[in-house]
């Protein structure tokens, strides 16, 4: 498994609102456990020229339908972005990092000012 | 702004221990996407496409799966998805194309008009039939000739 890391993750777009919006900082854990429900960051697959997507960030609804190791992500904006009704299940190697939080906008990370 | 997934930023004054540290317990800062393929605002029939395909992808899924709650989730996204490819399609009908390349292009008001069709209630909305979804991606492509035409001559 992963060596497990903290990190930030800054969010670009609208395609997890209302839960995340633009700008939105994320504690994640890298090389965390999957957990159903909860959001990841997730590598998706690339694209029809085979281009590679940014990483995303998505929920994980379900394990794979067809029975791989992967899950199953979607978008929690119906209206916008893509998710696993588009490109499919994520394979388990594509699941980077569980989100653990998201920062408050009055802390400044990667380190609070009172800790510089 | 940052490119997805690029570094931005560690902290600047942290001493060379606490920084080791630092990098034993945090990766560096990246950027996630919860985004389309498309920038917002742009017209592009891409957006109905995209939608459609995933439309498409709902009544394969569903159907190569035995799971009922899955089943049931493939079948309110594909409503809630074939909704959507008519709002691209609105949208550029309605938004983008002028009287003049409606003039030059007669059939674009049919054209638009039978894909909204087949992405409503008689068409993937309540059909689980994967070649009206076929049929609709069509109708899409045809569009999207059109107006990478128009967007050519602009």
């Amino acid at each position: 498994m992963t060596q497990r890391k903290f990190g930030i993750a800054r969010v670009h777009g609208r395609s997890m609102e209302p839960t995340l919006h633009e700008g939105d900082r994320l504690l994640v854990l890298y090389g965390a456990r999957p957990r159903c429900g909860r959001l990841a960051v997730v590598r998706l697959p690339n694209d029809a020229a085979g281009i590679p997507r940014p990483l995303a960030v998505k929920r994980l609804t379900r394990r794979d339908p067809e029975g791989g190791d992967g899950w199953w992500v979607e978008r929690d904006n119906p209206r916008e972005g893509l998710d696993s009704w588009t490109v499919g299940a994520i394979p388990a190697a594509g699941i980077r990092a569980r989100v653990l939080l998201r920062v408050p906008d009055r802390f400044h990370f990667p380190v609070p000012a009172r800790l510089r | 702004m940052t490119a997805p997934g690029m570094f931005v930023g560690v902290p600047k004054n942290a001493n060379r221990r606490d920084h080791q540290m630092f990098k034993r317990l945090f990766a560096a800062p990246v950027q996630v996407s919860a985004h389309c393929d498309l920038p917002c605002g742009i017209y592009d029939p891409a957006q109905a496409k995209i939608e459609a395909e995933s439309v498409k992808a709902c009544m394969v899924k569903a159907a190569a799966s035995g799971d009922a709650d899955f089943k049931a989730r493939a079948l309110s996204i594909k409503e809630e998805r074939s909704d959507l490819v008519k709002h691209h399609l609105w949208v550029l009908w309605t938004d983008y194309f002028k009287p003049p390349h409606f003039e030059k292009y007669p059939q674009l008001n049919t054209l638009f008009n039978e894909a909204t069709k087949l992405a409503g209630a008689g068409g993937t909305k309540s059909s689980w039939d994967v070649g009206v979804a076929d049929q609709l991606l069509a109708k899409i492509d045809e569009i999207a000739v059109v107006f990478w035409e128009t967007k050519k001559a602009a």
